[in-house]
């Protein structure tokens, strides 16, 4: 712009081009990777059974044998049974749910129980493993 | 330094007469200005320090998994101490096998006090009661377990 005649101490200006586009690099970064982790999923809540009042009633157990089935109460029901039950048990109140799963069930299958459940309005699922 | 005797540079080539008139320039004077950058890079700093700041940098277990499909998932918290369960029931952290004694210590120094939620990615063919452990065993020292799950197709 100006003309530089000779080694003059004359005012100059640093190029900060590089720097802007590095900046800007590190931005875009950081704004792309505060969303790296989308994840949707189900939070199973129960109540740690230190208060003896919540075993004034029983819960509503669903078992998962080895063989892939659903039962309840001892009868094979469907995932979609699932749901109509646990609101058919809860006369008043939130009911909680057990779901008892055998080692060989599936974990699909245990998560879909649990996922009807909460849809029915369960308050309190929780998941226990079966010794075999 | 060559004195530039020819013609000057085009690009800069609206020269004032005087060089030392360059200061005061006039309305008419359609010099190229060169656009002033400092309110920019002061905008793009603080940006840039607010997202560093913001940013949260989790541990993934290293595997991909097919999550079973639940139509109550909520979104979880991004923030979150992760584990995965492959369909070979193998407990996944940090890109390595872990065994199931491992998780509460595992959760305990990657939350570092501050009551870090986790979420466990399973894959929907892999041992539900291998699942219900990791449950028990991860909240031992964290109060809120998910399982990470997917949108059914609509």
């Amino acid at each position: 712009m100006r003309r530089r005649l000779s080694p003059e101490p004359e005012r100059t200006e640093i190029n900060v081009s590089p720097l802007i586009d590095l900046v800007f690099i590190l931005l875009i970064f950081f704004i792309v990777a505060t969303s790296f982790v989308n994840e949707v999923g189900i939070t199973p809540k129960h109540k740690d059974t230190a208060s003896s009042s919540s075993n004034l009633e029983e819960p509503l157990a669903f078992d998962l044998p080895a063989s892939g089935q659903l039962l309840q109460d001892g009868m094979v029901i469907r995932l979609e049974q699932v749901a109509p039950l646990v609101r058919s048990s809860s006369m008043d109140k939130a009911p909680s749910v057990l779901v008892r799963v055998s080692p060989g069930a599936r974990a699909g299958l245990a998560t879909q129980v649990m996922d009807q459940a909460m849809l029915a309005g369960a308050q309190a699922v929780k998941l226990s493993p079966l010794a075999q | 330094m060559h004195q530039p005797v020819g013609k000057p540079l085009s690009s800069s080539g609206a020269q004032s007469d005087c060089p030392m008139r360059g200061r005061h320039r006039s309305i008419e004077n359609t010099e190229a200005d060169a656009i002033n950058v400092s309110p920019l890079i002061d905008v793009v700093f603080i940006l840039l320090i607010f997202f560093i700041v913001s940013a949260t940098f989790v541990t993934l277990p290293g595997i991909e998994v097919t999550r079973p499909q639940a139509v109550t998932g909520k979104a979880l918290e991004k923030n979150a101490v992760i584990f995965a369960l492959s369909g070979e029931n193998e407990i996944k952290y940090a890109g390595s096998t872990v065994q199931l004694e491992e998780i509460p210590g595992l959760v305990e120094q990657a939350s570092k006090d501050r009551g870090k939620p986790v979420v466990i990615q399973v894959d929907q063919w892999a041992d539900a009661s291998m699942l219900a452990k990791m449950v028990a065993q991860a909240r031992k020292k964290s109060a809120d377990v998910s399982i990470a799950t997917r949108k059914p197709k609509a």
